[in-house]
């Protein structure tokens, strides 16, 4: 996570995409990452195909029964297939990574980018207040926004998104701060090139290599704070099949249907690992600097 | 070096003021009628709730608000829970030393595992050894803590009975600190490898083995010291996250700390609660990483300040 | 917020931390002493300043009532040997017990009971079940051991609420700040020792306690030395630490009571006349629920007798009456007369007179109240409504907010988010609840009108015990066909412990409250 800080710089000449995909298929963490979130990705969208039971039908079987060819998870206290809620439940992880980075690189961005760009003054004060909230820690903050926007998943999403804005505002300013004195920066400026243009044709997609790696990252520790939040139940309710909260209804059955624990945990930490080592694999394609470690 | 310090400090004084605006207009964020959410209690009248009102001051301009707020704050005071109606301030500060305790505890055992996992990576970079280790590492991190929990849970309190299941003494302690310093094990690992491979790489300790010094004293004498200072410096980072991941670590373990007292005060909306958690935390977070920030200055001779 | 902003505080309270972390560890052989593990903690220690059956049940330990519910839950004189009612029925007048100490060695006498009265009635800060206390004027102390209190009009549940804990006799000697956070000084068998906030009360024996009318063999001080009441959220881990020895008192998981109960070691104690009724509550103020076919659609479109009997097995039953067993004016088969039977189809038909149907569903949200397994009996509800056509979101909270949030509910009237309707709980000793219910005001600012105003006026003032109950069916019947106050299943919370094989003498009084008064813990 805090090796993510560091600014990531395109190789000279960006790379078609078919042949980034292929470099990243290339380094071993890249291609493991991506065939996870294929897979997640896949159960998402095909999850009305793939789950053999609704995920929210009581009774679809017996109540706490274990792992079977009928419930390959098991099934849960109210009889309902824990296979089923977790290949639907892909589908709320997928929206909290997407909404919650979504927040938090826009913004983040925005910020980073109007506070490197501006210098002085602006720049002073917004990245102090930066700064501020960034030690204030990131579950202070989402517990704030939870306590004023009410419980729930959505405002969860809403929540972890903006906990994390400080932390893409930095890393954007810090790689703003490194463009913004580059010649071919101060050419444009001299050349009388506009704050649009500046912001949006030069320093922007200098940004975007950094922020696509630092974003995959962070949909990682999105979704673990999704889960979090929603195992101590201020996200997801019920009947939400979302992994954390079924981890949540999981604890006062922990010795008698432990299947209700283990699955939607392991389905976590896979998804988590996955994006994980989808950043790894990016920030190596786009960095042959760090490709050498 | 003092003014190093000063300037550190004068940053906390900052953050900390930062924080004081921020709670009292978390009050005026709340949609609806703050008062009316938080004292609808049971038979309140109208009148009931003007009085409170006024009492909290929440008939005057904000900024008149505001002001009331710092002046409780000085003389110690962080208002009444809704809950219980008992000051805010005593009922975090009963509960703090639970949570510092679980997070030194946890601290003390993620640099004790995490550390010598991070070295032994670095210094056998390439082989098995460093891709099991990070292997563990990246498998560590991805996993949350609270799953971490719950297995260790039912491994060892449920399957071998080993350990108590939760509670507030010293053997209580050992799931959530294992729990909590294990995850954070994991990332300080990561952080120790690569700073430790800067540290190899560099002129230094090429010369020192160049000059056929053992190597053992290259790596305890030159290497390791030298690789500690930037691991210091993550040192309030980690502290940080182990302060936010101890809110999750306490609810599934029942430890009595903040964390535990602050997702109860958010499903009670016990407002002045939350208000008065949000800034002891970030508080001690900022604090914290000044002492940190403060001995890191004086353990790297290489940087001056100012 | 000073002394937590440097460091040498913080060190000394880590110290402190390990060291009652480690102090923890040694009990004492000799002292009796009982661990009794709760899934929450008090709200506060003073009986004015909460409603929670976790609150009362330590209330209990540490003050006296003037009167005692005997196990029928009959009212019985206890501080207060006598009284007399005066003709017109306005004036009790109390003649109190000789000898009775507070906890702080002062003498428990008429004064006592007029400050407790008084702060019950404070103008700043009333208790929050003031109107439990009925239409009192003015309380008199007439000598020391005499107190008469005068009513502005009749009310005739004056008498069984002085035996409930929210008439708990505070000593007049409370008049510190830290009264109700970290002292309290009654005149019940326990004393304080220490209250740590989510963690555990701490009471000692009262040596010099004296019982005069409360259901139990000893009339002397407890048995046990200590009483630790401690907060242990998790039901597994309650059932461990049952299991190790740590703690002898605890609600069990309900899924694991058959299992208790063949291994046969821990003892199943089941609470019977708690009071204690689970009911549906609409806000009716706003659409969907001011139209009474919805709330009727909800009533129909639910099956608690099945719902119960998957999350509670046998432990809890249906319960037709707003009012539960054991309480004055239950009645099942008067109350099942204007009942809803769980009917589906009926249900379709309501939600499609109000235009609802399979692609249009009725969105609204349920309340629920955390703990006891009552999340999981709403997710079977929750189920069975979509079945009919209603989508219910539930959102889980605890019950002092759930009270707060139903009431802002009922307080938003031209709010364009759908009506939500609740399972609201309460426990009562009188049908005096429905007054405080659903009399204008209405505790939650919820359904009322004149009509249903005179009706529960009239089970005020009315004493004689038959024409009493006449007035207590004619507000149930029209409760019920207005489909307001619609009950579920009884009880509902913490009404089952699993005990120690060595604790001997654990008792559950009527309405809920354990006493430990015959306790005794065998080596």
């Amino acid at each position: 996570m805090a090796s993510a800080a560091e600014p990531v710089h395109a190789a000279a000449g960006t790379p078609a995409s078919r042949s980034f995909l292929g470099a990243l298929l290339r380094t071993p963490s890249g291609a493991v990452g991506l065939v996870v979130v294929a897979v997640l990705v896949l159960a998402a969208v095909l999850a009305g195909v793939i789950a053999p039971y609704d995920p929210l039908r009581m009774a679809a079987g017996p109540r706490l029964a274990p792992p079977s060819w009928a419930h390959w998870f098991g099934t849960d206290d109210f009889g309902r297939d824990v296979f089923s809620r977790i290949v639907y439940g892909a589908r709320l992880t997928l929206q909290i990574g997407v909404i919650a980075v979504g927040i938090s690189l826009t913004s983040g961005l925005l910020l980073g980018l109007v506070a490197g760009y501006a210098s002085g003054w602006t720049e002073r004060v917004l990245m102090r207040l930066v700064d501020v909230l960034f030690s204030f820690t990131e579950i202070v903050i989402a517990l704030a926004c939870l306590a004023i926007l009410g419980i729930g998943l959505t405002n969860a999403m809403i929540a972890i998104g903006i906990a994390s804005i400080p932390f893409y505002a930095r890393i954007t300013h810090s790689v703003v701060l490194v463009e913004r004195n580059k010649p071919y920066f101060e050419a444009a400026v001299a050349g009388g090139a506009g704050h649009l243009r500046l912001i949006f044709r030069h320093l922007l997609p200098n940004v975007v290599p950094t922020l696509i790696v630092v974003g995959t990252l962070g949909v990682s520790t999105a979704v673990l704070a999704a889960a979090g939040l929603s195992f101590l139940g201020l996200g997801a309710q019920p009947p939400q099949p979302e992994w954390g909260f079924m981890l949540s209804s999981s604890r006062d059955l922990i010795s008698r249907a432990p299947w209700m624990m283990i699955f939607p945990g392991v389905a976590i930490a896979i998804t988590v690992l996955g994006f994980n080592l989808l950043g790894d694999g990016v920030r190596e394609v786009l960095d042959p600097r760090q490709r050498q470690r | 070096m003092l003014r190093y310090i000063a300037q550190r400090l004068a940053a906390a004084a900052v953050t900390i003021w930062v924080a004081t605006v921020a709670v009292t207009l978390l009050i005026h964020a709340v949609p609806g009628d703050p008062v009316r959410i938080m004292y609808a209690k049971f038979q309140s009248t109208p009148e009931q709730l003007e009085a409170v009102r006024t009492s909290l001051g929440l008939d005057q301009p904000i900024h008149v608000q505001y002001a009331m707020y710092l002046g409780r704050l000085v003389e110690g005071d962080l208002g009444r829970t809704i809950v219980g109606d008992q000051p805010v301030l005593d009922v975090l500060l009963a509960r703090f030393p639970a949570t510092l305790t679980l997070a030194v505890a946890s601290l003390a055992i993620a640099i004790l595992v995490g550390m010598p996992l991070g070295f032994l990576a670095a210094y056998k970079r390439g082989t098995w050894v460093d891709i099991g280790a990070m292997l563990v590492a990246i498998v560590g991190v991805s996993m949350p803590h609270f799953w971490l929990g719950l297995l260790l849970l039912f491994f060892f309190a449920l399957q071998l009975g080993w350990l108590p299941v939760a509670g507030s003494g010293i053997a209580n302690l050992v799931l959530p600190a294992l729990t909590l310093g294990l995850a954070n094990a994991a990332v300080l690992a990561r952080l120790t490898r690569s700073a430790m491979i800067d540290i190899f790489d560099q002129d230094f300790v090429r010369t020192a083995q160049a000059k056929g010094l053992p190597k053992t004293v290259v790596l305890y004498r030159h290497a390791l010291r030298a690789g500690l200072v930037p691991i210091v410096s993550m040192l309030g980072l980690q502290f940080a996250y182990l302060m936010g991941g101890a809110i999750v670590v306490e609810n599934v373990f029942a430890w009595n700390g903040v964390g535990r007292l602050a997702i109860e005060a958010v499903f009670a909306r016990d407002y002045p609660l939350i208000q008065g958690f949000i800034l002891f935390f970030a508080s001690i977070v900022v604090i914290v990483s000044v002492i940190i920030d403060v001995l890191y200055a004086f353990l790297d001779p290489r940087i001056r300040y100012g | 917020m000073r002394r937590s902003t440097t460091s040498g505080p913080v060190l000394g309270l880590l110290a402190t931390a390990l060291l009652a972390s480690t102090g923890q560890l040694a009990t004492s052989a000799q002292a009796a002493e009982l661990v009794w593990a709760r899934y929450g903690d008090l709200d506060s220690l003073d009986p004015h300043r909460a409603t929670s059956t976790l609150s009362m049940q330590v209330w209990d330990q540490i003050y006296d009532t003037l009167l005692a519910f005997d196990a029928d839950g009959q009212p019985q004189p206890h501080l207060a040997k006598s009284w007399e009612i005066s003709e017109d029925g306005l004036t009790y007048t109390l003649a109190l017990e000789d000898g009775v100490v507070c906890h702080d060695g002062s003498p428990f006498d008429a004064n006592d009971v007029k400050f407790t009265i008084d702060r019950a009635f404070d103008e700043a800060q009333p208790s929050l079940t003031r109107t439990a206390w009925g239409p009192i004027e003015s309380v008199e102390v007439v000598d020391t051991l005499t107190v008469k209190v005068s009513m502005s009009s009749k009310f005739g549940a004056f008498l069984p609420f002085l035996a409930d804990s929210f008439s708990s006799i505070v000593c007049d000697t409370n008049t510190a700040d830290t009264f109700g956070s970290s002292t309290a000084i009654g005149a019940g068998p326990f004393k304080l020792v220490e209250w740590v906030k989510g963690d555990a009360v701490t009471l000692e024996k009262n040596p010099d306690y004296r019982n005069f009318g409360k259901p139990v063999e000893n009339m002397g001080p407890p048995h046990l030395d200590r009483l630790v009441i401690k907060t242990v959220p998790e039901p597994q881990t309650r059932l461990a630490a049952l299991q190790t020895g740590e703690v002898h008192v605890a609600e069990p998981p309900f899924d694991d009571i058959a299992a208790i109960r063949e291994a046969g070691e821990l003892e199943i104690v089941v609470a019977d006349n708690t009071g204690q009724n689970v009911f549906w509550e609409f806000a009716i103020s706003r659409p969907p629920f001011d139209d009474i076919r919805a709330r009727q659609a909800v009533a129909y479109g639910t099956d608690p007798e099945m719902a119960i009997d998957i999350i509670y097995g046998g432990l809890s039953q249906r319960e037709w009456c707003p009012i539960a067993r054991g309480v004055f004016g239950n009645d099942q088969e008067f109350c099942e007369q204007f009942g809803y039977e769980y009917d589906p189809e009926k249900a379709v038909e309501l939600l499609a007179e109000l235009g609802y149907g399979p692609d249009n569903p009725l969105e609204t949200t349920m309340f629920v109240w955390t703990g006891g397994n009552r999340h999981k009996l709403a997710e079977i509800f929750q189920a069975q409504l979509a079945q009919v056509g209603i989508n219910a979101a539930i959102e889980i909270m605890d019950i002092g907010t759930m009270n707060a949030r139903v009431k802002e509910q009922n307080e938003l009237v031209d709010d364009p988010s759908p009506g939500t309707f609740d399972m609201m709980t309460w426990s009562w000793y009188d049908p005096d609840i429905l007054y405080a219910l659903w009399h204008s005001p209405g505790a939650y600012s919820g359904f009322t009108t004149p009509e249903l105003d005179a009706m529960l006026e009239l089970t005020r003032t009315t004493i004689e015990p038959e024409a009493r109950l006449a007035a207590v069916q004619d507000v149930i019947q029209y409760l019920m066909e207005n489909a307001v106050h619609v009950g579920l299943y009884t009880p509902g919370w913490e009404w089952v412990f699993a005990v120690r094989p060595e604790v001997s003498g654990f008792k559950v009084g009527a309405f809920l409250h354990p006493m430990f008064n015959d306790v005794e813990v065998k080596e």
